[in-house]
């Protein structure tokens, strides 16, 4: 009896530290499941394996940046993998291979992310429908409108200094890949956004309590569009860097990011409800996704069992952190 | 005579499924104009238009019931396929006969349902998201039963499910008029006044003497069976197995009932479904048309199924835009249910609607 009750106080804690610090609980995660890794397939500890964990970690935190902004504010944006990918076959078509076209394409690119952004707030804030609905269905046209404009194959290659601006290693360390001059431009950017802006505060405001953030004088709509806004840029920036990192796009290339990054931010600790979050807890769990995913490479598993597991995953984090209450009190 | 029609008309426009019929009706007539009326309303065309979409219709149904007792599910799009895959399967592998294995699939929609429910009303998680995730591990099993699309029906099957019964009221039709006598019947029942009270407040009903849980449950077997049968209506249909298919069936069935006047709990009827997903099926159908005669008047025009299927997400897209047009009565009825779906919110109501959040938040 004594025991069973001290088990349920030490779960009780663990349950309170996870709610609390849910960055930390998450870097502490994926350290454990490296871990996990290691001891399944030791050949998996080296230099350049880590070097691909910190490529696809930064890859996923740029992603999912905007996202985490968009659900403090109390949105979602599935839109993301969406964004990804088109931004991706953009680069790839204007770029063709050839140097010196980095800037015609930032611009294409984010402003391709911006109006996909617009659409997304707009149609949100407008239609008033769950944000997951109008999010997917405008995502869902963008998907389509890659296969007509490349008829289904993609051309071209990114551009060989692209490439190597993100691929090649830093001082030759291979644990060291550049893409990360492209974090130390994005992730603080983000934290100056989220942190030390005026539409940082806004956002916070806005996902805590809509009514009193209406009522001091903030232009709600205004902000929720803005969120799904960054949202897409963001997307867009990690879709181009994508490109560089596979070379070549196909349609659909980075569909997943949509929901990769969903759960990244959640196990981060930023919630559904909106109002809570913070960017270190979505770079952290963008860490716990891409390790866990090695993790399932070097248990052999095979993609309907990770498809499986994927979703598990999703509904015992929204058992941790979204339940609602019991009709009974 | 002249005031009873005016009576019922009044009494139409009065009904929620009312913004969903005209729509209906405006579809009915572009599609009928577009293709010509004597082709249209012919046994062959109609019978074809049936028996294609019957799936999407009895799925649209299935997912009006959940959105009245106020819940839903997007994943029962991948569960069509997931019926299609354990029919395929078991009557290849098993070599059990043909309709025993639709009685096994129609099983496993039910089985996947009861997941759901167990999700989103035992857990007490959001319903779209929960039953999101839900999609990605029936997408999982369903590739773990069947790897390749592959398989095939006995002919006699699918022979049967394209003919019409005395030469005229297509096979697929009666699927969808039983279903929609099921429901009729379901409404009259205890179980049919239930769901709306849990879907308009659950808290309420509690306090009543209705168990949410145990109404969502019998909301998510019913739907079960609904969609249990709409697999076998697509796996007729198409007459092979593929475990990756129809999982758009899950939004569009919700667009359609929204579109067709349906909020989120405890309001509107099944009629919205029917209504919604039919100007769905006829909008589509009058795209293809639309093409055709684009075909035939521009010389050197050719359409690939790209643009098609890039049209019909467009229309889905303009579709849920349009909801803000027939949505316009119930704004606040559909944002409170909304805030539900997403949040911890407070069940009991509260003047602004909203500020029950921050007492939820603040836990």
């Amino acid at each position: 009896m004594n025991s069973t009750q001290s088990t349920l106080t030490l779960g009780q804690r663990s349950k309170l530290f996870m709610q609390n610090s849910p960055a930390r609980m998450a870097f502490i995660i994926a350290i454990i499941l490296y871990a996990v890794t290691v001891m399944i397939s030791p050949g998996s500890f080296n230099a350049s394996a880590i070097g691909s964990i910190v490529m696809l970690t930064l890859l996923l935190s740029i992603a999912s940046a905007g996202q985490t902004i968009v659900l403090i504010g109390g949105g979602m944006d599935f839109g993301v993998g969406a964004v990804m990918s088109s931004a991706a076959i953009l680069t790839t078509t204007i770029m063709n291979s050839q140097d010196g076209r980095f800037f015609p394409l930032l611009f294409a690119a984010l402003s391709m992310g911006a109006t996909v952004g617009l659409l997304n707030g707009i149609c949100t804030v407008k239609i008033g429908l769950p944000p997951l609905i109008v999010t997917m269905a405008i995502s869902n046209v963008i998907t389509r409108m890659q296969y007509v404009l490349t008829q289904g194959s993609p051309m071209g290659y990114a551009s060989p200094s692209f490439i190597k601006s993100v691929t090649s290693k830093l001082f030759g360390l291979q644990f060291l890949p550049s893409i990360i001059l492209y974090g130390l431009i994005i992730i603080p950017l983000v934290f100056y956004l989220l942190n030390h802006s005026r539409f940082g505060k806004q956002v916070y405001l806005l996902g805590n309590n809509p009514v009193a953030a209406r009522l001091n004088g903030v232009n709600i709509n205004r902000v929720q569009i803005l969120t799904y806004v960054f949202s897409g840029m963001f997307a867009a920036f990690a879709g181009m860097l994508g490109a560089a990192y596979m070379n070549a796009a196909r349609c659909q290339i980075f569909d997943e990011y949509a929901y990769n990054s969903l759960i990244a931010v959640i196990i981060g600790g930023t919630s559904f409800s909106g109002g809570v979050g913070t960017y270190t807890g979505s770079i952290a769990g963008s860490l716990v996704m891409v390790v866990l995913s090695n993790l399932l490479t070097a248990m052999g598993l095979a993609q309907p069992t990770r498809n499986v597991f994927m979703g598990l995953i999703m509904i015992v984090l929204l058992i941790l952190y979204n339940r609602e209450k019991k009709v009974r009190q | 005579m002249i005031d009873t029609l005016k009576n019922s008309f009044a009494r139409l426009r009065r009904s929620s499924f009312f913004a969903g019929f005209v729509l209906f009706i405006i579809a009915l007539i572009l599609n009928a104009a577009l293709q010509g009326p004597a082709s249209f309303f012919s046994i062959k065309s109609i019978n074809t238009l049936f028996a294609k979409n019957a799936a999407f219709i009895l799925v649209a149904i299935g997912q009006s019931l959940l959105l009245i007792a106020g819940t839903m599910d997007v994943s029962c799009g991948i569960q069509l396929a997931l019926v299609n895959v354990v029919t395929i399967m078991t009557h290849q592998v098993w070599g059990i006969p043909f309709g025993l294995s639709c009685l096994l699939g129609i099983g496993a929609a039910v089985l996947a349902s009861i997941a759901v429910w167990v999700c989103c009303s035992v857990f007490r998680l959001p319903a779209l998201l929960a039953s999101y995730a839900m999609t990605y591990v029936i997408r999982g099993v369903n590739v773990m039963i069947m790897s390749v699309p592959q398989g095939k029906v006995p002919r006699e099957w699918y022979m049967a499910y394209d003919s019409q019964l005395f030469g005229l009221i297509p096979v697929s039709f009666f699927a969808v008029l039983g279903v929609l006598l099921i429901c009729r019947f379901a409404r009259k029942t205890p179980f049919g006044s239930h769901i709306y009270a849990v879907g308009g407040n659950p808290r309420n009903a509690f306090a009543a003497g209705i168990s949410p849980v145990k109404v969502q449950l019998k909301a998510f077997l019913l739907k079960g069976v609904i969609v249990g049968i709409a697999g076998l209506c697509l796996t007729l249909m198409i007459a092979a197995g593929n475990p990756l298919q129809a999982e758009d069936y899950g939004i569009r069935s919700l667009s359609a009932c929204i579109l067709g006047g349906l909020g989120f709990g405890g309001w509107g009827s099944v009629a919205s479904a029917v209504f919604g997903s039919g100007f769905f099926v006829l909008i589509q159908n009058s795209v293809y048309y639309f093409f055709s005669l684009l075909v035939r008047m521009i010389p050197g025009f050719s359409v690939s199924s790209y643009w098609q299927n890039f049209v019909s997400d467009v229309i889905i897209f303009l579709g849920l835009l349009m909801t803000i047009v027939t949505a316009k009565g119930r704004q606040e009825v559909l944002r409170e249910g909304i805030v539900r779906q997403f949040k911890r919110i407070d069940y009991r109501k509260k003047p602004e609607g909203l500020d029950g959040k921050e007492a939820a938040s603040h836990e």
